[in-house]
């Protein structure tokens, strides 16, 4: 039907309104700022008239119509209020609280509810009918949210959002009548269910059936909501850089969430890490610098005494070995400008000899693979996945690294109808996929092999660089057969083996996704394998290959770029004396030469944290804020582009900047003062 | 001249509301000069004698058998009943025992808690048996001027207390509405 040419005029409450599209009567008088109270609509969810409490009439009909699923028509006289109306909404107000538990006084989510907001609108100061008093389930076996049935309204903006926005359609009704409820899968807990804990949901939920177990709104009660900050800022967790609204109160970071937009391929959710996760506290934050003195005990010391402590150490350890002996590690998870000043700090102060990230060796893999390429290629974007009509995860569980992707690839399933082999060793497969291969570990490198020798009989015409006779002469030797038999494929696990490629040679767009799986492995032959399988089709558009990387850390993109990671691995030869370490607080300390750390003279650590596993070889800890109390840049996970994100709460008293920081110690540092530009003040 | 006689109990609640009625400070002063308050939770009778009120108030839930009988004389001797919080509007926090039987309420309570030793559900005539269900003042008897609010905020419950001297029957603004 064509409805752009269609000019409408319509009335309400007396005011006449001229639209140029078919909306709503909801929209067209939100639109004219004319206020109707709604409660199962979202502006970012398709409507669905379930609670009618955004009654109007319509041309003096008796009946009185759902503004939200009624489109305007020409002419129509449209009234959003009257005692009639009011008293509908009342009533209708009223049914849903008698129908379950709405007692606002032992409700978490009290003060920012809209159910509740509605009551206090329309001056609903009692119940005409009696309260039900029916129990309803709690579902509580999810760590990071709570399912009170008792307190839900059945309005289903969860199952719209569930379905719309992450695309998981996890929930949806179950049973019938007053024992309707909202459901996980064919009736699961949470916790069992396919639920991927996006929370998109709770974000929506206009009631407190859904809510935060890291963060309940009683550690603000009694405070006006107007005391809220909304913080727009970005969650540097995993290289997506997803939009985030942090919802502050007296510098307590309340709720994060989710800009829901629909130009982002992801449609703006979140994930557990972005939404949950950064309200749990992860360790015991410092305050003060401590030193740890002779009798293995931690006493708190001054910052003028810290800096001079690890200026003097490293002087002197500088002075006697040289720069050689002493090392720098920082973790991927830093901003852009603390990565540089680190490294700035390394090299020009100390003349340190070896500076790399805690994800060093996953950048070393892919930088040997990029070396032996014949072209100045680039690895795909994650915005690519709901493009491609095959993918391959190999080595990749975005389940933990990048939960978006996970999102994102289960929705492509769902909707696209993507073929997905799921490959390798993973907690949480995809449940969806067509696939899911297993494989044990340690043998990831020889299933690659076999994959790419598979690939090169299957695919036809095969894309063709100078880089494919490599490939070619690599392989031509080597025995599929061997390979499985080795692998110990049975005949089932063979055939999935072989429609897995078929599939792959048979595809008209398709990704491999890998990460750390390959990445961190210490033979890089899987990798480079799976590099070449992508090459045999070809590439996504000039320069872009098919193949998206998941790094291991939030900004491991950045850190790479920028070239903070060490392009040659620590030779066990190096004789390090001390060293400086610069954690985010967000990295789980494994590092292939944390071993090497273990007889040192000096080893400083700059930690927003008490570091755990580091606690009995560090000789002092200097505090530094959390990634959510200052500002910086970060990269995006496929190095495209480069995001500033704001601070969203204020460090804790006394703590430094890290730049702070990292400045007072180079003006400690032995060359510093030689080796500064000449224009530096 | 004669001044109107108020009255107010407390039920199933926790004097939380007339501790904010008292919250008005100075001006209770203002109120009180203009009634004469007969009964309220710390004349402490045993039993109630409700004359001629023009209002009664009632802070509270309906969840005993004694609270019931007081809930129906109240209404018979006033011209207005008043429902203070949570409790006697919407059965409030009270209404947590509603899922449960009054039997296993009991049984929990006095034997079944961790802290208990050789306990036992206590029986006597003068106390009242547990209604199967708290409820709010309106599922007993008739309500004028509900005040819903845990506790109502003072201001609320001056500007109830206003309007019913000034002979109107208010319904609380926007504004001054909490339910927590």
């Amino acid at each position: 039907m064509e409805t752009n040419s269609i000019k409408i005029k319509i009335t309400i409450d007396g005011k006449e309104i001229f639209l140029d599209e078919e909306l709503s009567i909801l929209d067209a008088a939100r639109q004219n700022n004319i206020h109707i109270p709604t409660l199962c609509h979202h502006p970012d969810l398709s409507a669905w008239g379930g609670c009618r409490l955004c009654l109007v009439e319509v041309d003096g009909s008796p009946r009185l119509a759902a503004s939200c699923v009624t489109p305007v028509r020409n002419g129509m006289e449209i009234i959003s209020a009257n005692e009639k109306i009011i008293q509908a909404r009342r009533t209708i107000l009223e049914f849903l609280f008698a129908e379950r538990n709405h007692n606002c006084m032992f409700c978490p989510e009290s003060g920012d509810c809209e159910l509740q907001n509605l009551a206090y609108e329309l001056q609903m100061d009692h119940l005409t009918a009696s309260s039900s008093f029916d129990k309803f389930p709690t579902d509580m076996t999810s760590p990071v949210m709570a399912f009170d049935h008792n307190r839900c309204v059945l309005c289903g903006r969860c199952v719209r959002a569930c379905r719309e926005i992450s695309g998981a359609r996890v929930l949806d009704f179950i049973h019938r009548g007053p024992k309707n409820l909202i459901g996980f899968d064919l009736n699961e807990t949470r916790e069992n269910s396919t639920c991927h804990s996006c929370g998109v949901c709770l974000q929506v939920c206009p009631t407190g059936a859904l809510s935060n177990r890291y963060r309940s709104h009683y550690s603000v009660k009694g405070h006006d909501q107007k005391d809220w900050h909304k913080i727009e800022s970005f969650c540097p967790l995993c290289g997506l850089l997803c939009p985030t609204t942090s919802i502050v109160h007296d510098n307590n970071l309340l709720k994060v969430e989710a800009k829901i937009n629909q130009d982002r391929p992801d449609r703006g959710q979140l994930c557990v890490k972005g939404r949950f996760e950064v309200l749990r506290t992860k360790g015991q934050r410092l305050t003060h610098p401590i030193i740890q003195n002779k009798n293995n005990t931690w006493e708190n010391t001054t910052w003028e005494n810290a800096f001079d402590l690890v200026g003097k150490k490293l002087n002197q350890i500088a002075s006697t070995n040289g720069g050689d002996a002493i090392f720098g590690l920082v973790s991927s998870y830093c901003a852009n400008e603390h990565l540089l000043l680190f490294k700035d700090l390394m090299t020009n102060g100390w003349e340190s000899g070896y500076i790399d990230t805690f994800d060093g060796h996953d950048f070393r893999t892919i930088q040997k693979a990029w070396e032996r390429l014949d072209g100045q290629w680039q690895e795909a974007s994650w915005e690519m996945i709901p493009k491609a009509d095959f993918i391959l995860m190999m080595g990749a569980t975005p389940y933990q690294s990048q939960p978006v992707i996970h999102s994102l690839i289960h929705r492509s399933i769902l909707e696209n109808k993507t073929r997905v082999a799921s490959i390798g060793n993973n907690d949480h497969p995809l449940p969806f996929a067509t696939w899911q291969l297993p494989i044990n570990n340690g043998e990831e490198s020889l299933l690659t092999k076999a994959m790419l020798i598979k690939a090169l009989d299957l695919v036809k015409d095969p894309f063709r660089t100078t880089h494919w006779k490599n490939i070619y002469k690599e392989t031509k030797d080597i025995v599929l057969a061997d390979i499985i038999n080795k692998l110990g494929l049975d005949e089932k696990g063979f055939k999935i083996f072989h429609d897995i490629l078929k599939s792959f040679s048979a595809s008209l767009n398709p990704l491999i996704i890998t990460g750390q799986g390959l990445t961190g492995l210490k033979d890089v032959s899987g990798f480079h394998d799976t590099i070449n399988m992508s090459l045999l089709k070809g590439f996504i558009s000039e320069n872009v290959m098919r193949i998206i990387i998941l790094k291991p850390c939030g900004n491991s993109a950045g850190a790479w770029q920028l070239g903070i990671s060490s392009p040659k691995a620590p030779s066990r030869s190096n004789d390090w004396k001390g060293g400086l370490l610069l954690l985010s607080g967000e990295e789980a300390f494994s590092h292939e030469f944390s071993n090497h750390i273990n007889d040192l003279d000096f080893l400083g650590v700059i930690s927003p944290f008490f570091p755990l596993p580091l606690d009995n070889k560090a000789d002092i800890i200097i505090p530094i804020p959390l990634w959510m109390e200052e500002d910086g840049t970060y990269t995006a996970m496929d190095g495209h582009e480069n995001v500033f994100k704001r601070r969203v709460l204020s460090p804790p008293d006394n703590v430094r900047d890290t730049r702070q920081v990292l400045t007072a110690l180079a003006k400690k540092a032995e060359f510093y003062n030689q080796n500064k530009p000449e224009d530096f003040p | 001249m004669k001044l109107p006689k108020i009255a107010s109990v407390w039920l199933e609640g926790c004097a939380g509301c007339h501790m904010s009625f008292l919250d008005l400070d100075e001006g209770l002063l203002d109120i009180l000069a203009k009634v004469e308050l007969t009964d309220s939770p710390i004349t402490d009778y045993k039993d109630f004698n409700f004359q001629d009120l023009e209002l009664g108030i009632i802070e509270g839930g309906i969840a005993n058998e004694e609270e019931r009988q007081i809930a129906k004389k109240l209404r018979k001797q006033c011209k207005i009943l008043m429902a203070w919080g949570d409790c006697a509007v919407f059965g409030g926090i009270n209404t947590l025992r509603n899922s449960f039987s009054t039997r296993e309420i009991l049984q929990r309570g006095y034997i079944e808690t961790e802290s208990t030793v050789n306990g036992f559900i206590p029986v006597h005539e003068s106390l009242p048996a547990l209604l199967e269900k708290a409820l709010p003042v309106n599922s007993t008897v008739r309500v004028d001027v509900y005040v819903p609010g845990c506790p109502p905020s003072p201001d609320a419950i001056a500007y109830c207390l206003t309007e019913i001297l000034k002979g109107k029957i208010p319904v609380l603004p926007t504004d001054m509405m909490h339910f927590d």
